[in-house]
């Protein structure tokens, strides 16, 4: 359970992230936050596990206050709350394997950990994340040589490793080509599903939001302005939230699932016509 | 759009602004304080030819290397090495660990990352001869005091490049690690060092190029080795076997830079 009682971020610089906002978030609802750049989507999802220190109100995660939480505190906290990036934000240079073990540092001791030594409990959890999300032949490879969407997955991967009961999701298909944003959205998905982990993502491409999302909450000036279904969540809505009509640069353009795309194949001709004209239609 | 880019078509060309007089001033400052430092000193070229020949007979000497002494030399060259090695490894040990201290990316408390700036200042305030002097004086001559005196030497250096080095980290990785609900020194062995790697062990590389030639001065003040050597043979006005030490010196510098050069490239 999350909870924002009148939230407000204020950065350094005086510019406003997040204006009063309150909501509540179940555990194991899959949210997509929804909003123009600047809007505070970024600084809502990152005021969640403290990476921006939350200025007024009261920020709560199953109980425990983000606000104002001491250093170790926190780092208990964020043990429970695993988050992923737009870019990745793994080690180049280590294995797949070690990034992912970056998951179990919070529940290794210090010496250990600065020895680079990891349990064998500790090894075996981040193996199974890696089977997880299929990329576990991929173990002593290093992390740069993986392909983006890979690279994402590692990045999951390393979030279940850490055993968390919320994933937050920055922008996490921002750097992916379509048909991988799918793939990435879908792991997130079945992990949410499987795992009833609480999923905070955010996006920009309303199709993704419709196609995820149990709930979307749309954010415009660090407010909170939209907050229902996908099914609730119209292109008026959008519009609402833009503050703009929508453009073909709001959907992510519908590159279909694996299977789809093997369906589509079957029929190229058809399938390859219907594109343009809806995206002509929202655009 | 087209009545946009035709307004911006018609908008004047600025002019050129002047050079500001700050520009001006500070070369008429430069030109004054070189010509205050030269009088200062008596700064004079004429002894280059009027006295030129006075040292001929050294110079005949230097050209006559005595190659039968470079054996006895085969000693010293293997202590100045070992010098190099040992400080080496233990400078850049310590200067890993100073910058990390001594950047804001890996410690975020003020006070400890004041303080380690601070003392790397001091550390670097003080050139390599400089602390030859200091150990001689404070553990005598021999092998020790030049070991310890490359150590401080090379702290300075390397935490300086280093820490410069984690400074221009990206931070993703570390955000991450934090987000992981990491510690701050989990998150230097795992994001930061791995990140750095590559350039820290291209300047360990550098600072050992440095003590072979270091340890040569400070050899020379009582840090032992090759610079003992040569001190030595100075003083008996040996002049041929320090050439053949020199020549020696030259040799093994140049295979040892090109060695490190080689090994450096790989790296980055």
């Amino acid at each position: 359970m999350i909870s924002f009682r009148d939230v407000t971020v204020t950065y350094p610089g005086g510019t406003v992230g997040l204006d009063g906002v309150t909501l509540d978030i179940d555990p194991g609802e899959f949210v997509v936050v929804v909003g123009l750049s600047g809007a505070g989507k970024s600084t809502l999802v990152r005021s969640i596990n403290g990476l921006v220190p939350v200025t007024g109100g009261q920020l709560l995660v199953d109980g425990v206050h983000v606000d104002g939480a001491k250093p170790v505190q926190l780092r208990r906290l964020r043990s429970r709350i695993g988050m992923i990036f737009q870019s990745f934000n793994l080690v180049g240079r280590i294995s797949v394997l070690q990034n992912v073990l970056v998951g179990r540092l919070h529940a290794t001791p210090l010496l250990l950990s600065l020895v680079g030594y990891f349990r064998p409990a500790d090894r075996e959890r981040a193996f199974q994340a890696l089977e997880r999300v299929g990329i576990v032949e991929k173990a002593y490879v290093r992390a740069s040589q993986l392909s983006g969407g890979q690279q994402q997955r590692v990045a999951i991967a390393r979030v279940l490793a850490q055993d968390s009961t919320v994933i937050l999701a920055d922008e996490p298909v921002a750097s992916l080509d379509p048909p991988t944003a799918h793939m990435v959205m879908r792991d997130l998905e079945r992990i949410n599903d499987e795992l009833g982990i609480t999923t905070i993502v955010n996006l920009h491409f309303l199709d993704l939001a419709r196609r995820y999302a149990d709930r979307i909450i749309g954010m415009r000036d660090g407010r909170v302005v939209f907050d229902g279904t996908p099914a609730e969540a119209d292109d008026a809505v959008f519009e609402e939230i833009y503050g703009r009509s929508l453009t073909a640069e709001d959907v992510l353009s519908a590159e279909e699932e694996a299977a789809q795309q093997e369906a589509a194949q079957k029929a190229s001709a058809s399938g390859g016509e219907t594109e343009p004209t809806r995206k002509a239609t929202r655009a | 759009m087209t009545t946009t880019s035709a307004a911006r078509a018609t908008a004047a060309r600025p002019a050129r602004p002047r050079p500001r007089p700050g520009t001006y001033i500070a070369i008429l400052a430069v030109l004054a304080i070189t010509v205050w430092a030269g009088l200062g000193i008596e700064f004079d070229l004429t002894p280059l030819w009027t006295d030129l020949g006075r040292g001929w007979f050294i110079i005949q000497e230097f050209l006559a290397p005595n190659w039968s002494y470079i054996e006895r030399t085969i000693g010293p060259f293997i202590e100045t090495l070992s010098i190099a090695v040992l400080a080496t490894l233990a400078g850049c040990v310590i200067g890993l660990g100073m910058s990390l201290l001594a950047s804001r990316v890996t410690t975020s408390n003020p006070v400890l990352y004041r303080a380690a700036k601070l003392f790397l200042s001091v550390v670097r305030s003080l050139p390599d001869v400089g602390y030859g002097l200091l150990f001689f004086a404070l553990v005598g001559a021999g092998s020790l005091a030049g070991i310890l005196a490359l150590i401080m030497f090379n702290i300075g250096i390397i935490a300086k490049l280093t820490s410069e080095t984690i400074d221009a980290v990206d931070r993703g990785p570390l955000e991450a690690a934090d987000a992981a609900g990491a510690s701050s020194l989990q998150r230097a062995r795992f994001a930061v060092v791995p990140m750095i790697l590559p350039n820290y062990l291209s300047y360990c590389l550098y600072v050992f190029e440095l003590n072979i030639r270091a340890s040569v001065v400070i050899g020379i003040v009582g840090g032992g080795g090759i610079g003992s050597s040569i001190s030595v043979e100075f003083a008996r006005f040996n002049y041929a076997n320090v050439s053949a030490i020199v020549v020696l010196l030259i040799v093994v510098v140049f295979l040892i830079d090109l060695l490190s050069q080689s090994l450096r490239r790989r790296l980055t």
